[in-house]
């Protein structure tokens, strides 16, 4: 009886493709990059090269975790059994040598690196949260049209993907390359995401 | 005979471009899988009502399916979504039988079958876990009817419970 009703019901569906939700991504990446350009302006000089090489090592870093962390939401619309989700694991390991090299570092009594904050601390890390709910919308949206599995992973995942994409996004318009800056309050918009996201997501991708 | 998985795949790869004959034979075939499936790990009178849950399931989703995968890794990582939602959601004092029926070790289920069934998921939970689960979400005990049988305290089984629970719901990919 059921099952007569559902095949009735049949309509054709477009297969989960992963290129999809990587289309969607960058699309609310572009859309992202597009504000912090109007509200605050690129960076211009620095991309051009007067940037400080650890500009290039802690961006380069935060977005190969935020691209790693994306791939693997994308996949978890599809849900299973043997799929593995540890990537996002070790590249959040990998972007943790950040802030301990800048807290070893401040420790050193040879650095030049002590004071922790600056200025532009607190405006960085806002501007980087609010980026992050450009590409955490975006893959909200995209878990709501899948089946995740694993709501409470995906939830950290997504919160780590919309903080590092978010804060790389907005890093390309900050102009504080300092290794103290970068290290810490480029790191600290990606752990408050996650956390949003693990408490946030779970009931908005459940199904 | 249940079909297998080059089949499945087959048909639910016809079942997304809308072919209607092929999405009967599938729900069909699916429906037979899903009950030798959970036979062993729900209570009779409830097999029913999960089997139709994860067909309902299947349905809403049939799109997330990826046809240049194999089929019942996706099915089986679905059904043990909705299973661990059920056990969250049954509490149940009488106590049923389970159908000692062993159809699903018996039959020729090949390694894909093997690797994605419920007892995977449960061998990596703590003994104290399992037991507390499967007496009273499973078998249908009370609390302290569970306490009594395993001689763990009632506070001890529902922690007990609430913590595989937890468990079981993070091992539904890994568990193979």
């Amino acid at each position: 009886m059921m099952i007569a009703g559902l095949t009735d019901g049949l309509e054709p569906v477009r297969a989960f493709n992963p290129r999809d939700g990587f289309a969607m991504l960058g699309l609310a990446s572009l859309a992202v990059v597009a504000i912090v350009h109007l509200t605050k302006g690129l960076w211009f000089d620095g991309l051009g090269g007067t940037a400080t090489p650890f500009f290039w090592l802690a961006n380069g870093l935060i977005l190969v975790l935020g691209l790693a962390a994306a791939a693997t939401i994308i996949h978890m619309a599809s849900p299973w059994v043997g799929n593995r989700h540890e990537t996002p694991v070790w590249a959040s390991a990998m972007v943790g040598v950040l802030p301990i090299t800048v807290l070893i570092s401040a420790l050193s009594h040879n650095s030049g690196v002590v004071d922790l904050t600056d200025e532009h601390a607190l405006g960085c890390v806002t501007a980087s949260i609010a980026s992050a709910f450009g590409v955490g919308g975006a893959l909200v949206l995209w878990l709501r049209r899948g089946a995740p599995v694993s709501p409470n992973l995906a939830g950290w995942f997504t919160g780590i993907a919309a903080g590092a994409l978010g804060t790389v996004y907005y890093g390309v318009a900050c102009p504080t390359d300092t290794m103290a800056h970068l290290g810490i309050w480029h790191i600290v918009p990606i752990i408050i995401s996650a956390m949003v996201g693990r408490l946030v997501v779970p009931s908005l991708i459940r199904w | 005979m249940i079909a297998e998985e080059a089949t499945f795949a087959r048909l639910m790869a016809a079942a997304q471009k809308g072919d209607k004959t092929a999405y009967n034979v599938l729900l069909s075939e699916t429906g037979m899988w899903l009950e030798r499936y959970f036979r062993r790990r729900v209570p009779p009178h409830q097999l029913e009502d999960l089997v139709q849950d994860v067909l309902l399931a299947l349905h809403a989703k049939r799109g997330t399916y990826d046809p240049a995968r194999p089929f019942l890794p996706w099915l089986a990582a679905i059904a043990r979504y909705r299973w661990v939602d059920h056990l969250r959601k049954v509490y149940k004092h009488e106590s049923d039988m389970l159908e000692d029926d062993h159809a699903f070790e018996d039959s020729h289920e090949d390694v894909v079958e093997a690797r994605v069934s419920l007892e995977r998921l449960f061998v990596h939970l703590p003994k104290k876990q399992a037991e507390a689960i499967e007496l009273v979400k499973i078998e249908g005990h009370s609390i302290l009817e569970a306490a009594e049988k395993t001689g763990q305290s009632e506070s001890s089984v529902k922690v007990n419970i609430h913590r595989g629970l937890k468990k079981l719901a993070a091992l539904i990919e890994r568990a193979e």
